[in-house]
């Protein structure tokens, strides 16, 4: 390239990276926003390339994933050296997913199969079933709800946790029957009537157990009750898909789905005009959930308050979060026994409602491991400061600047950003004036603290 | 006094390097680990690697059933190689052993658990 297109070029980048946006107001905040709520947060590098880019390229980029599918990226997990073992190991299985969410290229994949796992909540059940489900949970995690719908419900780890396996015409049992109805497609708008007439429809699985842990479910025609069932207003020789179409047919259920999708994107309630357009999405496109996924993050309410966030991080996105957004990568197991202890452990969750979520995730207790788990970040992690990497002859501004850049530049409030800059200023007082230049120990003390207040400071709980 | 303070600083850095010298050789020589989960119910047991390689081997047991089990490793002869003592449950318990080659029975000796499924075998290979 010659000197004079190297210039031209120079130039054009330069007045590239001056234009504040992609246009029509949309910036580096809003990048954060739908990074964070879509996923677990936007490095500097994202937030900069996708301001450029523009809302509608991003949104294609957030909710298609890369083209060819996702991939992770960086390097393989390793806990102290060696490799993770997901099915022997204890907790290998949550730093497993924890994992995909730090390094897959597809973020929102990772979300929404979160969001799955919580939706149609299962517990207690053998590795390879937990894991197997958590494959089906991510292969249709934007696809189509009717299909979802049918593969969990002949998913063995499910069929176990709620007893839909061995559930036969002479003892039906309702549980399966009743979460599908209460938790899993309507809320609201059935009888205790139709819960029993489902449990009949849907009985004649059985579950076949192999020695290493896996499970075969089976369909036993003669153990399926086929008589006469009237079910939601319908009356036949319902079986197991007529349930299922019938339950995701009936009116309440396109709200009720789409209202739970909003909620864990959004903080505050939709506009009855917003659910009504969200339905009509939704059914519109054949109860497909990529659509309405979409249209919620595109959705001004999402952008509201860019400075002022309003959704509370669950620890799952509070960590793989802050790891992800700081390039940490998962090299310890201090993760497995902290979600733990921040009240959501990955394939244990407390019931088949699933978690508590808003502010229920902020107990003393829960905020005092989160605390404890951004030290972990910064010891183990990227933000971990060099040894002299920040001397103490630096201003407090300074030193505040090159914490808040080692940790992934976060939104941080004026308020915060006041009262850590008064930190560093403060943060030498008790050395004699005439020593401080020299008090690069002391300098490197007040880079793990700021480091460690930017990851766990209340800015940093909310997104 | 520079000349002694540089002579031992030397003796330290050799005592380091051969202190780190010998833990690599310690982990050369340690035997492999391997994990084994094992999930107890009534009245089954699931064992999610049905071999490994001699050396030590970490049986992670998780009971899910509703009584409580124990895991106990016995040789093919009947010999009992290691137990975890009851497990609640909804509990876990770890056993670690260290096995030469051969086949074992991973069976519960509470009750009649055994004879009621509560048995499978374990292979340690070369
Ligand atoms: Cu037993």
């Amino acid at each position: 390239m010659s000197a004079t297109a190297a210039r031209r070029r120079h130039g054009r980048r330069r007045a590239h990276a001056r234009r504040p946006s992609g246009g029509r107001g949309w910036t580096e905040a809003h990048v954060r926003r739908l990074f964070w709520r879509a996923g677990f947060g936007a490095t500097p590098a994202e937030a900069r390339r996708w301001a450029r880019r523009g809302k509608a390229a991003t949104l294609d980029h957030v909710v298609n994933g890369p083209p060819g599918g996702a991939r992770v990226r960086g390097p393989a997990p390793r806990v102290e050296q060696r490799p993770l073992d997901p099915l022997n190991e204890w907790g290998d299985d949550v730093l497993w997913w924890l994992d995909r969410m730090i390094r897959s290229t597809h973020p929102l994949q990772e979300k929404l199969t979160l969001f799955w796992h919580d939706h149609f909540a299962t517990a207690d059940q053998d590795t390879p079933l937990m894991l197997a489900q958590n494959r089906m949970l991510r292969a249709n995690a934007l696809g189509s709800f009717r299909e979802l719908l049918g593969a969990v419900t002949r998913d063995p780890a499910m069929q176990l946790f709620l007893s839909l396996a061995d559930s036969t015409k002479d003892a039906p049992n309702e549980n399966y029957a009743r979460e599908l109805m209460e938790l899993f497609t309507l809320g609201s708008g059935y009888s205790e009537r139709d819960v029993r007439e489902a449990a009949r429809a849907l009985t004649g699985y059985t579950a076949d157990w192999h020695d290493d842990g896996t499970v075969t479910i089976k369909y036993d025609a003669g153990q399926h009750d086929d008589g006469v069932k009237t079910l939601l207003g319908r009356r036949g020789r319902l079986g197991v898909d007529d349930v299922l179409d019938l339950v995701t047919a009936h009116p309440n259920h396109a709200p009720f789905l789409v209202g739970k999708l909003w909620s864990f994107f959004v903080a505050t309630p939709p506009s009855r005009a917003t659910l009504r357009a969200l339905v009509a999405t939704y059914r519109g496109s054949g109860l497909r959930i990529e659509p309405v996924v979409r249209q919620i993050l595109a959705h001004p309410q999402l952008y509201r308050g860019l400075d002022a966030p309003d959704m509370v991080k669950c620890p799952v996105v509070f960590l793989a979060g802050a790891m992800r957004t700081t390039g940490t990568y998962v090299t310890q197991d201090y993760p497995t026994w902290l979600l733990e202890l921040m009240g959501q452990l990955p394939f244990s969750p407390p019931s088949v409602a699933g978690w508590d979520w808003g502010a229920a995730w902020m107990s003393s207790n829960a905020m005092r491991q989160r605390f404890v788990a951004g030290n972990h970040v910064v010891q183990y992690g990227r933000p971990r400061p060099r040894k002299g990497a920040a001397p103490a002859s630096l201003t407090p501004q300074e030193a505040y600047a090159r914490a808040w850049r080692a940790v992934g530049e976060p939104r941080v409030s004026a308020a915060t950003r006041a009262t850590l800059t008064h930190l560093a200023a403060r943060f030498f007082d008790d050395i004699d004036a005439r020593w401080r230049d020299q008090a690069d120990w002391r300098a490197d003390a007040l880079q793990w603290t700021l480091r460690h207040l930017l990851l766990t400071c209340p800015d940093a709980q909310l997104h | 006094m520079v000349a002694r303070r540089t002579g031992s600083l030397l003796l330290a850095l050799l005592l380091l390097l051969a202190v780190l010298t010998a833990s690599a050789a310690d982990a050369r020589r340690r035997p492999p680990t391997t994990s084994v989960g094992v999930a107890a119910r009534e009245f089954r047991f699931s064992a999610y690697r049905t071999s490994a390689p001699g050396g030590i081997v970490r049986f992670n047991v998780a009971n899910f059933g509703e009584d409580g089990h124990d895991l106990v490793v016995e040789t093919a002869g009947g010999r009992r190689v290691g137990r975890t003592g009851e497990v609640r449950s909804g509990r876990r318990a770890t056993l670690a052993l260290r096995l030469r080659p051969g086949t074992y029975r991973l069976v519960c000796d509470l009750a009649d658990h055994a004879a009621r499924g509560m048995r499978t075998s374990f292979r340690v290979t070369r």
